[in-house]
């Protein structure tokens, strides 16, 4: 057992795990954080990604123990329990999800890429949209939603009423 | 019956389950935690074909934590048995836990509990199995070789089941033929692959005697009856659970011999139980799709009629035969669908389902039409190509216009837009078409268009089954609508939601009968203790039936509430008009009264209720599909580009023309076909589960088994023509499924269009089309 400090969604907690414990599985159990979904557990599908330091992370590929002194972040804290998120809402009006099990994993991996393209006063081309989710796999939406949710969110970022 | 004035029908509202499922508050199977719980991990098969000499899990004894250990001696004689009652069929049993013999790699020989996942999964690598090795039965060709040993004690062949379907004189089509076109089409064996693996949870409650099983499926009251019959309980003491489920598409659509053993081991241990499949579970073992040959031989006319069809249809179905859909299922649907949306007037097929040491195979998005629509659409082609035809020509020629159609084996279409669809297609491949004829003159980038055009029999009725005599045995769904004395209505409704959106266009039904808002409606669905008996969500009827079902309901419930305002306003029922909450005279919107007055007046102030008038404010209904079901058309279109230096291909476009009669909401329509396309796509380029010559497993993680990612995939245009049925009582056609049949057919005819090659097989990716492209290169 080894102690390791988390703040995940501003809580932190210390807390004692086993070494070879996955992010994702002390997230969903410890912090009880069940946005954080495991579809492959070998880093191919992006279902399980957070945010580690502000940066999307693969919680199926990282060990709790790596994250000691670490901030996280998940879904839950983008847009409370209301999913109020810019993006979040813009996945609901562009139907940008079905079953919803892909969902957070797509949230947490495009956020920044919203933020960025949004801070940089750009939008961009459906090829850059598409290639920023090429880590994720949606068996549902077959994309189309999702890209034109991320079109959707940076357009209101950056006051387009599109 | 029509609702009089649909209003929220046909809208473009946003789902109601987006906000739980976006915010991370959806709860899935693996979501369901309880005290004192254990966790399952399974010991499986890592040889194809071998006699268990003998399971040793004497190591446990030391490994410092408690374990429980199971194998096919304790749960001997529980089975998932899955006959369909022809007497050609060979009778097969998958025990839950493998006895004497284990047949496909993956398949369960024991399972080991602990108290924490990591620790079961750990103590599963302790048990040890001894395995005497069988040769395998690896191909179709090797199932078919009667030199080899049966799977099953008792067999006479590996052919599990063949027969033959006909209509019509094929001997006067052959004879009458100008043109003979015998092709044999392959499509790959595959995986459905939801996102989220499977899983199950059981609890049993010695103090009400109640076993509660969470399952993540798509039918949890079948899933009740088979654990009932299987484990001789009164099925009034289970209760089936389906939570939030991530995915199903026909994979989640089957009764699992684990949601069986699960059940029992609660029982058994006394405590809670729980397995949760990881993905390489998911991939080998549960359930695979596809995987068929096609020998077709067309019998046409000088000027291009099709006269007759005559076809031979191989399904290898892997090891078992799987509840509630068969062996018999997959095969013997081509063979049933295969006359499609053309007049033909002769037809035969034979169809059989051969068993290998491979995972069983069932039903997955579009269920063996997508194979069936593949060797059809590529058929055209070929014909086409043959008469020197334009491949839209040919189809127009043949395709069914007069509605209702009785079709060559008596099945009878209702009316659809088959020829429009063709010819709206046309118009919008007009550019592609010139663009493709321009490549022919290059040597390193071949364009090609192609499309295919296909129905669905969707909602089938009851007869459909029975005809067939398969387990699942009926397909309607029941709904029950009640309302609250606020006035807010709840649908408990026998369908289950895996993302189809049923908890928005269910209230949306609901609404426009009662006159309130669907925001007012909450959908309840997936749950055996508040849900009428239904069948499930599969086979594209969610939206006919389901929806029907709560039309249905709705409708008596909105027919009491008119009969309350009526006698409280003074008026004729039938002069009530229920909208915008309000019940209102007809001619005098002045007159009226609020509907959560007439639910208050009829659960509370009961004595405000027309004499003899019952209290209460419930109605339920469940609704069958029509005889032959109703058929859904489309024509899909791909236009493709090749770098036949390297193979690489690119889809430029992807076209839809769909009829799915009335739309409930184009938003979840849309939605539903999108999805669709790009599980066919990946059927088509992507997607093949690969068995070495022992039947191991090559395919068992998502950097082997490649599916359609983002940057392959471009928008998808989808045109709709709605052509309502007057077979369902909203006029909507399933359209669940649509989505996954063309793209292979349309995929491969773009392909054999851009290289001037017969295209007879799948999946069409970058080896393939390397291959098909060669007398290209060689040419330079
Ligand atoms: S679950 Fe982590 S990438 Fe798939
Ligand atoms: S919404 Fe179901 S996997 Fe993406």
């Amino acid at each position: 057992m080894t102690e390791i400090t988390l703040e995940v969604n501003g809580v932190t907690k210390t807390l004692d795990v086993e070494p070879r414990r996955l992010l994702a599985d002390v997230l969903r159990q410890e912090f009880d954080l069940s946005g954080v979904h495991i579809g492959c557990a070998h880093g191919a599908c992006g279902c399980c990604t957070v945010h580690l330091d502000e940066t999307p992370r693969l919680s199926c590929l990282t060990f709790a123990v790596q994250c000691d002194g670490s901030s996280i972040k998940t879904v839950e804290a983008m847009g409370g329990p209301s999913a109020d998120h810019l993006l979040q809402q813009a996945f609901k009006s562009e139907h940008g999800l079905q079953c919803g099990y892909c969902t957070p994993g797509f949230i947490m991996t495009l956020a920044p890429f919203v933020d960025e393209a949004i801070a940089s006063r750009r939008m961009p081309e459906n090829d850059e949209i598409r290639e920023a989710m090429s880590g994720n796999i949606c068996r549902c939406t077959g994309y189309h939603g999702i890209v034109a949710a991320v079109r959707k969110a940076i357009g209101s970022g950056l006051g387009e009423n599109a | 019956m029509k609702a009089e004035q649909p209003r929220h029908v046909g809208a473009r509202i946003q789902r109601f389950e987006d906000i739980r499922l976006l915010s991370g508050l959806a709860r899935y199977i693996d979501d369901i935690r309880l005290p004192n719980m254990l966790h399952l991990n399974f010991v499986r098969a890592d040889i194809a074909h071998a006699r268990i000499v003998g399971i040793d899990s004497s190591a446990l004894a030391d490994i410092g934590y408690p374990t429980w250990v199971f194998t096919g001696e304790h749960t001997a004689g529980l089975s998932m048995k899955a006959h369909q009652d022809y007497p050609e069929m060979q009778y097969s049993e998958q025990p839950l836990l493998a006895e004497g013999k284990v047949r496909f790699v993956g398949e369960p020989v024991a399972v080991v509990l602990a108290e924490d996942a990591y620790k079961a999964e750990d103590a599963a690598e302790h048990v040890m199995v001894e395995y005497d090795s069988l040769p395998v039965v690896g191909t179709m060709k090797q199932a078919r070789d009667a030199s080899l040993p049966p799977l099953f004690d008792g067999w006479t062949s590996n052919v599990i089941v063949q027969r033959q379907m006909k209509g019509g004189d094929l001997e006067a089509a052959r004879t009458a033929a100008a043109h003979v076109i015998k092709r044999t089409y392959r499509t790959q064996r595959q995986a459905g692959v939801p996102m989220e693996c499977r899983g199950v949870v059981a609890h049993y409650n010695p103090a009400d005697r109640l076993l509660t099983v969470w399952s993540s499926t798509q039918m949890p009251h079948l899933v009740r009856t088979y654990i009932a019959e299987e484990l001789n309980l009164p099925e009034s003491r289970i209760r089936v659970v389906a939570p939030d489920v991530g995915g199903g598409f026909g994979i989640k659509g089957q009764v699992f011999g684990d949601e069986v053993l699960v059940a029992w081991l609660a029982m058994k241990t006394g405590r809670p139980v729980k397995w949760i499949e990881d993905r390489r579970e998911h991939l080998v073992a549960s359930l695979h799709a596809r995987d068929h040959e096609h020998t077709l031989e067309a019998y046409v006319s000088a000027d291009g009629r099709l006269l007759g069809l005559k076809a031979d249809i191989t399904v290898d179905n892997g090891a078992y035969s799987t509840f509630p859909f068969t062996a018999a299922g997959e095969p013997g649907m081509v063979g049933k669908v295969l006359p499609g949306p053309y007049d033909l007037k002769a037809y035969e097929a034979t169809f059989r389902a051969v068993a290998t040491n491979k995972c069983p195979i069932g039903t997955y998005r579009g269920v063996a039409r997508p194979s069936a629509v593949f060797s059809q659409e590529r058929l055209m082609d070929d014909i086409a190509l043959e008469l020197g035809m334009d491949p839209f020509e040919l189809r127009l020629k043949n395709i069914v216009r007069e509605f209702p159609y009785k079709n060559v084996l008596g099945f009878t279409y209702d009316e659809g837009s088959y020829a429009q669809s063709l010819e709206q297609m046309r118009g919008l491949l007009a550019k592609d078409i010139v663009d493709a004829t321009a490549s022919r003159a290059s040597e390193t980038t071949r364009i090609g268009v192609g499309f295919a055009c296909f129905i669905e029999q969707t909602a089938h009725g009851t007869p459909d089954f029975t005809r067939r005599r398969v387990p699942i045995e009926t397909g309607y769904i029941a709904a029950r609508v009640e309302m609250s004395p606020d006035g807010e209505a709840t649908i408990d409704l026998g369908l289950q939601n895996h993302g189809q959106g049923l908890e928005t266009t269910m209230a949306q039904v609901a609404a426009d009968a009662l006159g309130i808002l669907p925001e007012n409606i909450y959908v309840r669905h997936g749950d055996t203790l508040t849900t009428p008996y239904s069948v499930g969500t599969w086979g594209s009827r969610g939206g006919p039936l389901g929806g029907g079902a709560v039309h249905i309901a709705a409708t008596k419930l909105a027919d009491k509430l008119r009969a309350i305002a009526a006698h409280l306003l003074q008026v004729k029922a039938d002069q009530i008009e229920l909208a915008n909450g309000k019940a209102s005279v007809r001619g005098n919107p002045g007159n009226h009264i609020e509907i959560r007055k007439l639910a208050r007046a009829a659960l509370r102030n009961v004595d405000q209720l027309p004499e003899g008038m019952t209290p209460g404010l419930e109605a339920h209904a469940s609704l069958d599909g029509p005889r032959d079901g109703s058929y859904s058309n489309a024509v899909h279109a791909a236009v493709v580009e090749i770098d036949v230096t390297t193979g690489k291909m690119k889809l430029r476009r992807f076209v839809v023309v769909e009829d799915c009669g009335t739309i409930l909401n184009p938003l979840v329509v849309d939605g539903q076909v999108r999805g669709g396309v790009v599980q066919g796509i990946g059927s088509a380029m992507f997607e093949h589960f690969i068995y070495d010559a022992e039947c191991q497993p090559l395919t068992t993680n998502f950097a082997d088994y490649l599916m359609p990612l983002a940057p392959e995939i471009p928008d998808i245009e989808v045109h709709h023509i709605e052509t309502p049925t007057p077979l369902t009582p909203l006029g909507a056609k399933g359209l669940g499924e649509g989505g996954a049949i063309g793209p292979a057919a349309a995929i491969a005819n773009a392909v054999a269009n851009a290289l001037g090659v017969g295209v007879i097989s799948t999946p069409l990716n970058t080896n393939a089309l390397w291959k098909l492209s060669q007398h290209i290169r060689e040419a330079v």
